[in-house]
């Protein structure tokens, strides 16, 4: 076994380390509530989508496909040496791209797509330029920009943009009544679980997901992405034009999360409602434990996705007599709060499993 | 009965994981003498120093203190047991001022506040019993090397500590600047104050120091009284084996003109005025030219300048005849520019990447390692396996070694068999042996000048007087981010460049030299 | 023009006090960008307290609940402290997971709450209703709330403690050369956990200030909405420093009230929304940093974990 696949199976080890503690924390939680049903409350979190067969397995699979856009997403960006955690404004801008071209344009839902996919490139591209030519930390510009664009993305829908807002149901028009064209295709799959927005968006996220890793890790381009984000001044050194890559690594990631707004709203999983003004979508932030989960892999972002999806459905079957779903959100921001440290736990696992001799060394 | 010695440090030991870094040393400092601690890089001195000093615990062996068993876990500890330390990277905060700086950790207070004019009193009082200058209230970033080393000092005095350990405190002063650093060493040792100096430079030694330990590959050698050795004596303690001090080589035989920079002005990124100032010269096939000068007098910013990492902000180069002023690095590297960089950390390598794709960090564009933007893996390991054997770098697992856990001198080996490999017309290299053994320093001259030998053009930024003088075939002399003299090492003294380093003596350069 | 000068003062205070907060973290070394979850939290436990107190005088209930959000605050931010400075942590990827925990802590407490006081008929709300009369005080025109006298004195203590005691150096010392601290005995570890539960501290008073004193209804769903992005924006925008830290506060507050009062008075007029008053004073911090961040003083050490082992 070569030193590579020892430290991938202590990441994938460690990461399961997380998500253990993560569970664990939730069923004290759910014990703190209420003792009686605790149990059951944390069976119907594990088995998430199995919970109400076949409806649940297809609205997890529903969800996966953004969550593993806007993992791809942040998980891009951390492979190129940035913080992304301007996914959630990314994703919002996208949503606007999408919505605009189907309902407004009429237009088929690849074009959607790719509507969504530019808009979420121009959102992570401003970010990039602040980083690239203000020296300004893409943390705190990708945060302004989460709101400026969340406001921004209200005020078009509401009242900028005649013909989005449905004032009957207080959010945008259903793509399937004004534009059904604009629909990304089922292939039958809503039929098999009996939901209504299971596409072949899923099918769409793994591919580029798989695209992103052969980027990253065999081509040239990858090379000098990741040479920037491991050491700028090395790569300019190198000839690499740094802040052109900066810009480029962010266009990228903000690309992939208006895919996945542009996967999820296609789909007809749900509609936008501006005047909710204060949250951003939540599928965007998630998209940070995700990658965090799955080492910022391409391919670990498919499966951390499934699984946070998968609780997150868990959760939506809590009993909400006794319990409230953001139960499940809770538990997923426990695990990040857990990756953080997760280079300790890789350094803990290594010890239990004798490679290295635990507690030595470290005289305190 | 008095003890002779104010503090022994017994059959330590200290081991790291994997590691022996400290293998049973001794080592006894007499009260009122400068005791040197000699040994190349790596050879444990600093990690006896930081033993003592609180930093680290020891593995085993004991430390006395006027006779008596002392534990020292923490700076703290050392401090109370009045041990103090200039470190050899300062410990002084940038945006404080020398006061705040010698205060910190023993703040006088009155009330909930502050109160600094007691304290200002004794540092003036210490200043000027000892002859160390200093302004209270600059700022250290405002302030020269030489006055936030005489800050550093004064922390130690302030703190009434009797034991003074300096840490290679002459790598950073010029050659008068160390001149009267040595005074005032021998003047706190004259005080009764007990001086412990780690260095590798062995004139330092035989000038200041009473007597001396040496240290080699973590093992105790000896010691020895200053005027009962030699120079030589002590380096081959510290070598274990005999160095030539010279670089052999034959008379330069320099060719055509390959470099041509005139009137280059490059602007300063720490204040406003220009860090490289209309600086002119040439350089041909076939010679070694050297830059030398002190540390922050342009040279920095005068090769980032030429290599393209930074805009020049008036002036030409041209190379090899054709006008490169504006090209970018890429374009310079295709053209045969070679560039091994200052700082190998910040811009020579990727210290997270693998030793086969540093090896290739300038050439990875190439037909040869790429095919329709592909990386060709396979002919990227071949080719850094190549390079590592004929430079004989050594990693623990080979071309897959991720390149931060190798040791200083293979990364630096890495860097300069991949610039060299790539046959340059011209390579600059800037401070190629900094931080090295002698050893390694022997091998990296070695390959400079074979690179001369082949014809090619080679420029070297160096701010150590010995490789200056031993290997260039002429020096340009920077100061100030102007040229001030050329001059041909075999015809000046060490004193007589330390006087042009310092500004003190300045020549009419012609305007092309 | 009043009610402008109303909403800035309310807005002004609570960015000042958390952006406060952020400096003591950012100056220790550690930057804090749980901000907004610890407002939310420190928010949280003010607001329980008068829910459940509502009946106490109010020369107990307000100091008590303000207590209240402080100590929720600092024992949030031990949270931050552990992972960035026990273990060594990433502190950007830690402060954003203590963001994310705390509005799904705030709604799954609210939510429980409501759920057990209304027995139990599911689908609570994550709404909590209280009294902020004892927090408002009416001199002649103006009403002026005690947070306002309380941020006041905490600018001038802040000032105080950092430039003219032992510790505030000491403090500042983590942060910008945590190795020259280490190397005269100065314990970073210790003085960084200070920090972080400084910010701790002021950040919880923040949050329940921005909750408080405007509204009696609040729905921890949105948990304080951004306010405490915006409040490190102004701390960067006060280059780390008290009382540049009290302009910059004032200088977003004006923004950010005239979102507030947009619809309201003769600004509608202008046809600008509340989406467009909203947007700028994030706009404006864009612009800001796009042109200070050259010249930033910004703590040398932060964000870099301090490790005793690599010198």
């Amino acid at each position: 076994m070569s030193e590579k696949t020892k430290d991938v199976l202590l990441s994938i080890v460690a990461s399961l380390l997380c998500i253990v503690i993560g569970l664990l924390v939730g069923l004290i939680i759910l014990y703190c509530i209420n003792a009686e049903n605790a149990l059951d409350g944390f069976t119907r979190i594990i088995k998430g989508g199995f919970y109400l067969k076949p409806k649940g397995i297809g609205s997890e699979i529903a969800q996966s496909a953004p969550l593993i856009m806007t993992g791809l997403s942040v998980a891009f960006a951390f492979r190129t040496g940035l913080f992304n955690i301007g996914a959630a404004g990314q994703y919002t801008v996208g949503v606007f791209g999408a919505l605009y071209f189907a309902l407004i344009l009429h237009m088929p839902w690849y074009v959607c797509l790719l509507a969504a996919m530019v808009c979420g490139a121009i959102w992570g591209a401003v970010p990039g330029i602040f980083k690239a030519y203000f020296n300004v930390n893409e943390v705190i510009t990708s945060i302004m920009f989460n709101w400026i664009g969340l406001y921004l993305v209200n005020e078009l829908m509401y009242s900028t943009v005649k013909g989005m807002y449905d004032q009957k149901t207080t959010r945008t028009y259903k793509i399937s009544s004004v534009s059904p064209g604009s629909l990304i295709p089922d292939c039958g799959m809503n039929a098999v679980f009996k939901t209504s927005s299971t596409t072949i968006a899923i099918f769409i996220a793994i591919a580029l997901a798989v695209l992103m890793y052969v980027i990253l890790n065999k081509t040239t381009f990858g090379y000098e992405l990741k040479a920037c984000g491991f050491n700028k001044d090395a790569a300019k050194y190198a000839g690499i034009n740094d802040r052109r890559n900066i810009v480029l690594s962010m266009m990228i990631s903000g690309a992939l999360a208006g895919v996945g707004a542009g996967l999820y709203y296609l789909s007809g999983g749900a509609e936008w409602n501006p005047q909710v003004a204060t949250a951003l979508p939540a599928i965007g932030f998630n998209g940070i434990p995700v990658a965090l989960l799955a080492m910022s892999n391409p391919l670990g972002v498919v499966f951390a996705a499934v699984f946070v999806a998968h609780i997150s459905v868990g959760g939506a079957y809590l009993p909400t007599k006794y319990f409230q779903p953001e139960i499940a959100d809770l538990i997923v921001a426990v695990i990040i709060y857990l990756c953080a440290f997760v280079a300790l736990f890789k350094g803990v696992v290594a010890g239990v499993l004798g490679r290295k001799k635990a507690g030595k060394g470290d005289a305190k | 009965m008095e003890n002779e010695y104010i503090i022994e440090m017994l059959n330590i030991t200290k081991e790291f994981p994997g590691i022996r870094a400290n293998d049973n040393i001794t080592l006894q400092l007499r009260k009122g003498e400068i005791h040197a601690l000699l040994g190349e890089n790596g050879a444990g001195k600093s990690t006896l120093m930081s033993i003592l000093f609180g930093l680290y615990q020891p593995t085993s062996g004991t430390i006395k203190k006027n006779g008596k068993e002392v534990h020292i876990n923490t700076p703290n500890d050392a401090n109370d047991l009045n041990i103090g330390m200039v470190h050899q990277h300062f410990k002084l905060v940038e945006c404080f001022s020398v006061l705040d700086n010698i205060i910190l950790g023993v703040e006088p207070t009155k009330g909930l506040f502050l109160e600094k004019e007691g304290a200002r009193t004794k540092v003036l009082e210490l200043s000027e019993k000892y002859g160390l200058k200093v302004e209270p209230d600059a700022l250290i970033s405002d302030i020269t090397v030489g006055m936030q080393q005489r800050t550093e000092i004064l922390k130690m005095l302030y703190r009434d500590n009797e034991v003074l350990i300096f840490d290679e405190p002459t790598a950073v002063l010029t050659p008068q600047e160390i001149e009267e650093l040595m005074k005032i060493m021998k003047n706190l040792a004259r005080e009764g104050k007990s001086i412990l100096f780690i260095t590798h430079k062995l004139n330092e030694i035989m000038e200041v120091a009473d007597r001396c330990t040496i240290l080699r590959k973590g093992k105790y050698i000896g010691t020895v009284n200053i005027a009962e050795t030699t120079k030589e004596e002590l380096s081959k303690m510290m070598v274990g084996r005999d160095v030539s001090f010279s670089v052999d080589k034959k008379p330069a035989e320099p060719k055509e003109t390959v470099l041509k920079i005139s009137h280059m002005t490059v602007p300063s990124k720490a204040h406003d005025n220009n860090a490289v100032k209309d600086v002119s010269f040439n350089v041909r096939a076939g010679e070694i030219v050297c830059i030398a000068g002190i540390d922050g007098n342009g040279q920095t910013e005068f090769v980032q300048g030429l290599t393209g990492l930074e805009k020049i902000s008036g002036g030409t180069v041209s190379f090899l005849g054709q006008d490169i002023t504006k090209a970018s690095i890429r374009e310079k590297s295709k053209m045969g520019m070679s560039h091994i960089p200052e700082d190998r950390h910040k811009h020579g390598l990727v210290l997270d990447y693998t030793l086969e794709q540093n090896m290739v960090l300038q050439r990875y564009w190439q037909p040869e390692f790429q095919q329709g933007g592909f990386i060709r893996s396979k002919a990227v390991r071949e080719y850094a396996s190549k390079l590592i054997e004929q430079y004989d770098v050594r990693s623990g697992q080979g071309t897959a070694t991720i390149v931060r856990s190798m040791s200083g001198g293979n990364q630096q080996k890495a860097i300069i068999a991949r610039e060299i490999d790539k046959n340059p017309e011209l390579l600059v290299a800037v401070q190629p042996t900094r931080g090295l053994d002698v050893g390694a320093i022997e091998y990296i001259h070695s390959q400079l000048v074979a690179q001369r030998d082949k014809g090619k053009a080679v420029l070297l930024v160096s701010l150590e007087l010995d490789e200056v003088m031993d290997v260039s075939d002429r020096i340009l002399v920077m100061y100030e981010g102007e040229i001030v003299a050329q001059l041909n090492p075999k015809e000046i003294t060490v004193e007589e460049l330390g006087l042009y380093m310092a500004g003190a003596k300045r020549d009419k350069v012609p305007e092309e030299v | 023009m009043f009610l402008l000068i109303k909403f800035t003062l309310l807005y002004a205070v609570v960015l000042m006090l958390v952006a406060l907060g952020g400096m003591f973290s950012e100056r220790s070394g550690v930057i804090n960008i749980a901000l907004e979850g610890i407002m939310a939290i420190g928010g949280l436990a003010g607001v329980f307290v008068l829910a459940l107190g509502g009946n106490l005088p109010a020369a107990v209930l307000v100091p008590v609940s303000i207590l209240a959000s402080a100590v929720a605050g600092i024992v949030y931010s031990l949270l931050l402290g552990f992972s960035a400075i026990t273990l060594k942590a990433d502190q950007t990827i830690g402060g954003t997971a203590l963001n994310m925990l705390a509005t799904a802590v705030a709604i799954v407490m609210v939510k429980a709450f409501n759920n057990a006081s209304e027995a139990g008929n599911g689908a609570a709300s994550a709404k909590l209703v209280y009294s902020n009369e004892a927090f408002i005080y009416k001199i002649g025109p103006f009403t002026i709330n005690i947070f306002l006298i309380i941020g006041i004195v905490i600018l001038i203590v802040s000032y105080l403690f950092l430039f003219k005691t032992k510790w505030g150096l000491r403090l500042r010392s983590c942060g910008e050369h945590p190795q020259a601290a280490d190397s005269v005995g100065i314990n970073v570890y210790q003085w960084r956990y200070i920090g972080v539960m400084i910010s701790g501290a002021l950040g919880g008073i923040g949050g329940f200030a921005y909750i408080v004193p405007s509204v009696t209804t609040w729905n921890f769903e949105v948990g304080v909405a951004g306010a405490g992005f915006l409040a490190l924006a102004v701390m960067i925008f006060g280059q780390w420093k008290p009382f540049n830290i009290a302009g910059a506060a004032v200088f977003f507050a004006v923004f950010r009230s005239l979102a507030n009062i947009a619809d309201s008075t003769v600004l509608s007029n202008l046809g600008l929304s509340k989406n467009i008053y909203s947007m700028m004073p994030f706009i404006a911090s864009m612009i800001i940093l796009a042109f200070t961040s050259k010249n930033s003083r910004a703590p040398k050490a932060e964000g870099i974990p301090y490790d005793k082992g690599q010198r």
